[in-house]
């Protein structure tokens, strides 16, 4: 919590134009009758961040430490929240807690050196989704007003460039869009609308700028996370174009998430170093974890 | 003051519909032949469709013939031909309705009645066969003849190939045709052509064209409107009829939105219903940027549900509407128990209305089945007025009420049809208002509220919205480009 003020943490932003994206949904796009659901999202995945947090803590809200690691999660837990507020959907009040039980929990449970595994929203998602069969996602609920896109990306743009990690976005975006390009235009001959109404979905820029961005879920390493964008953009596409699987980039940045301590383990040599590297283990920890966003990368 | 209970429902074909294909026409006279309004059933689960167009056409059907691409060669009992009776079963029942509700006097007593109506049922077609191939890009992939109808199945190479094909065996192709047939030839498509077999016509004794259904295989759940654009100038409206097994349909590369409903509306509403929901249906369609599917009605017809309407307009779907419309998950009707409600299997119906045209629909209409099972019919509610003096103190009370309302109503017509109370004839139903006063008619409320009605301007939320995006977005770039400055390690804190 102390550190925040210091790091700038960009979690604020993003938050903050999630909310703004929310707004959008609930005042424009008519989603006010599904304020019940968006409550049971944040209120369920703060609790659980609350829980698990205390549970680590041997279950003592006095224990040092405690206080400004759940003040600190809570802005993930929010984001979180946000990000299953704005790509699923559902009729029923214990699906979303369902969904945001699993999505905080996933963090938790699914770790590998420190790191976890799954974007916690999209492993929410795909995990309900298969699970209750009583949720989905609309890919058309943001339509595609090129407005949208415009202001996503201007907003995502400036998230993602101070988190530094605009190039896992355009990687992804980069390919997928380059792959459908080729196949609508120069292939199949549809006119150019045809081509920006498939690229200028809400979805699909929300998901480029806002969800496979986020640091802890993606490679270390500049090189291996261009390599693993460009593979969900590819497959992604594969899916999209040819097996007409909708949604298909968050059930693919989940089926590749396992790749990722792979890729972190081939490009080790070149890994990301954190600059303080001389701290004890419990320091950088420390770091890693309550400015896990803004912690120096450099490479070397 | 006491509203008191539904005594008459008013069905309203709300639309005037002109039915035809989702395809396009293939004239082979030069009459000019348009299509304005399709209407389709589509039937999914799984990778399956059932498609059923319906077929209005109005001219020689010597000159009918239309085009439907298709993702893969239908086999011959693949085809069928049904009846129209099914849309119009359809139609009925999930239109726009119109509720009446009729108020108590609070000085007098109450009386109630109800009224349903009716509608009957169909039977199966019956088929020929027949096979050949050809040449020049295009392949004749099969020929049959079902029903009154001669339909083959093409595929072929280059869209200038399939052109002159057409052309060659007398069929007239719309100009700009061409460039819409090329992405689906190399998208693999097929081409289903269909036109009128006039001796199987006459041997029948039909006198109108009936819908074909078609069947297959496939992941791709979608539409092909693109086609039909290639004869039609301006808007073309389309009714969409889904059933499948988990819950609604819903556009998957358009917005699919619920149209308004629920809504209280003035009386003078009454008797042009079709009116009003025709222009709430533009004003709507306008407000949304023109680029959406409407949600219309969506309802569990499951044989084994017993509430597949609330209120009923006409009698729901049953087993054998179910199947005609091509739903074929449903377990046997074996038994004459209930109409086949003892059978197996459920059916979920969603009704969506899209009316398209080039500028706003660059893509083919793609769906997705969702798990959402919410009931939904687009439903507005009138409210007659008691009858009788209003003497007692409750009946005054009643009249201040009512002139509350009656400016509610007045300007929900305004926000929902952007037309305010000059655009209608506000006399109509005037005979009920006999014991009303003055101040309480439509017309004076009208007049005394016309400034509050013409603002209906939403856009405040956009306004809002618009502007804190842009201040989030000044205080991120000045943050960032003060940030660039600085170095972007940051301090460690001491331990």
């Amino acid at each position: 919590m102390h550190c925040s003020s210091r790091c700038k943490d960009p979690r604020y932003f993003q938050v903050i134009f999630q909310a703004i994206f929310l707004l959008y949904g609930i005042f424009y796009l008519g989603w006010a009758h599904e304020g019940i659901y968006f409550l049971c999202y944040v209120g369920t995945s703060l609790a659980t961040q609350f829980l698990l947090e205390l549970a680590q803590h041997n279950f003592s809200v006095a224990v040092v430490g405690f206080r400004s690691k759940f003040f600190n999660g809570c802005k993930s837990a929010v984001i979180t929240a946000f990000g299953l507020c704005l790509l699923l959907k559902t009729t029923h009040w214990y699906i979303c807690v369902l969904a945001a039980f699993i999505s905080i929990a996933g963090k938790y449970i699914f770790r590998y050196r420190n790191k976890h595994l799954f974007n916690p929203s999209a492993l929410g998602i795909v995990a309900t989704i298969i699970i209750t069969r009583d949720a989905w996602i609309s890919p058309g609920q943001w339509g595609s007003d090129i407005i949208i896109m415009a202001v996503v990306c201007c907003l995502g743009f400036i998230i993602v460039s101070q988190v530094q990690k605009l190039d896992i976005s355009i990687a992804f975006l980069g390919t997928y869009v380059l792959l459908l390009f080729a196949r609508q235009i120069l292939y199949l001959g549809w006119p150019v609308d045809f081509f920006t109404q498939s690229i200028t979905t809400g979805s699909l820029l929300l998901f480029s700028f806002f969800m496979i961005s986020d640091p802890k879920t993606t490679p270390d390493h500049k090189i291996a996370r261009i390599i693993w964008g460009a593979l969900i953009g590819i497959i992604s596409f594969y899916l999209t174009a040819f097996k007409f699987i909708n949604a298909a980039p968050v059930w693919v940045l989940v089926i590749l998430a396992p790749m990722v301590p792979l890729l972190d383990k081939i490009f080790k040599a070149k890994k990301f170093e954190w600059l303080h590297g001389s701290f004890s283990q419990k320091a950088k920890y420390f770091m890693y974890d309550s400015c896990k966003y803004t912690i120096p990368v450099k490479e070397t | 003051m006491k509203r008191k209970l539904i005594i008459t429902i008013v069905t309203i074909a709300a639309l005037p519909i002109l039915y035809s294909f989702c395809g396009f026409y293939v004239s082979k006279a030069d009459g000019t032949l348009k299509n304005k309004t399709s209407q389709v059933i589509l039937v999914r689960d799984g990778n399956k469709s059932v498609i059923t167009m319906y077929n209005d056409f109005k001219g020689d059907v010597k000159d009918f013939a239309m085009v439907v691409p298709v993702p893969v060669v239908l086999k011959k009992s693949d085809i069928k031909v049904t009846d129209n009776e099914i849309f119009q079963r359809l139609n009925d029942y999930s239109a726009p309705r119109l509720v009446e509700y009729f108020d108590a006097n609070p000085c007098e007593q109450v009386l109630m009645y109800d009224k349903v109506s009716d509608a009957v049922m169909s039977a199966p077609p019956a088929e020929t066969e027949m096979k050949r191939k050809e040449g020049s890009g295009v392949t004749v992939e099969a020929s049959y003849t079902v029903g009154e109808y001669d339909i083959l199945i093409l595929s072929a190479k280059e869209s200038s190939g399939l052109k002159g094909w057409l052309i060659t065996n007398g069929y007239k192709i719309p100009a700009g045709a061409e460039e819409i047939l090329e992405p689906y030839i190399k998208s693999n498509l097929k081409f289903f052509v269909v036109k009128v077999n006039i001796k199987e016509k006459e041997k029948a004794g039909l006198e109108n064209l009936r819908p074909i259904q078609i069947r297959f295989d496939s992941p791709k759940f979608m539409l092909p409107i693109r086609l039909g654009m290639a004869n039609a100038d301006g808007d073309q409206d389309m009714i969409i009829y889904a059933f499948t097994k988990e819950g609604r349909i819903e556009t998957t590369n358009y917005r699919t939105v619920a149209v308004p409903t629920g809504k209280n509306i003035p009386l003078f509403v009454q008797k042009r219903f079709a009116d009003f929901y025709t222009s709430l249906f533009m004003h709507q369609w306008n407000l949304e940027n023109r680029r959406i599917a409407f949600l219309e009605y969506a309802w569990d017809v499951s044989p084994s549900n017993y509430v597949k309407c609330d209120p009923c307009v006409s009698n729901p779907p049953d087993y054998n509407d179910l199947k005609n419309a091509g739903v074929w998950w449903l377990g046997n009707n074996d038994d004459d128990d209930n109409n086949g409600r003892q059978a197996g299997g459920s059916a979920y119906f969603t009704r969506l209305h899209v009316r398209y045209n080039r500028n706003s629909y660059p893509q083919d209409l793609a769906f997705q089945v969702t798990p959402n099972t919410e009931n939904f019919q687009a439903r507005y509610i009138i409210t007659h007025p008691a009858a009788g003096r209003f003497k007692c103190a409750d009946g005054k009370k009643y009249l201040h009420d009512l002139k509350e309302r009656r400016k509610k109503e007045l300007y929900t017509l305004a926000s929902l049809t952007g037309k305010d109370a000059d655009d209608w004839d506000i006399t109509l139903g005037d005979e009920e208002n006999r014991n009303i006063p003055g101040d309480v008619s439509y017309s004076s409320l009208s007049q005394t509220y016309a400034d509050d009605l013409t603002k209906t301007g939403s856009g405040a939320a956009e306004k809002i919205l618009l502007a804190s995006a842009f201040i989030v977005i000044s205080i991120g770039a000045v943050k960032y480009t003060t940030n660039k400055n600085k170095t972007t390690f940051y301090e460690i804190p001491k331990l």
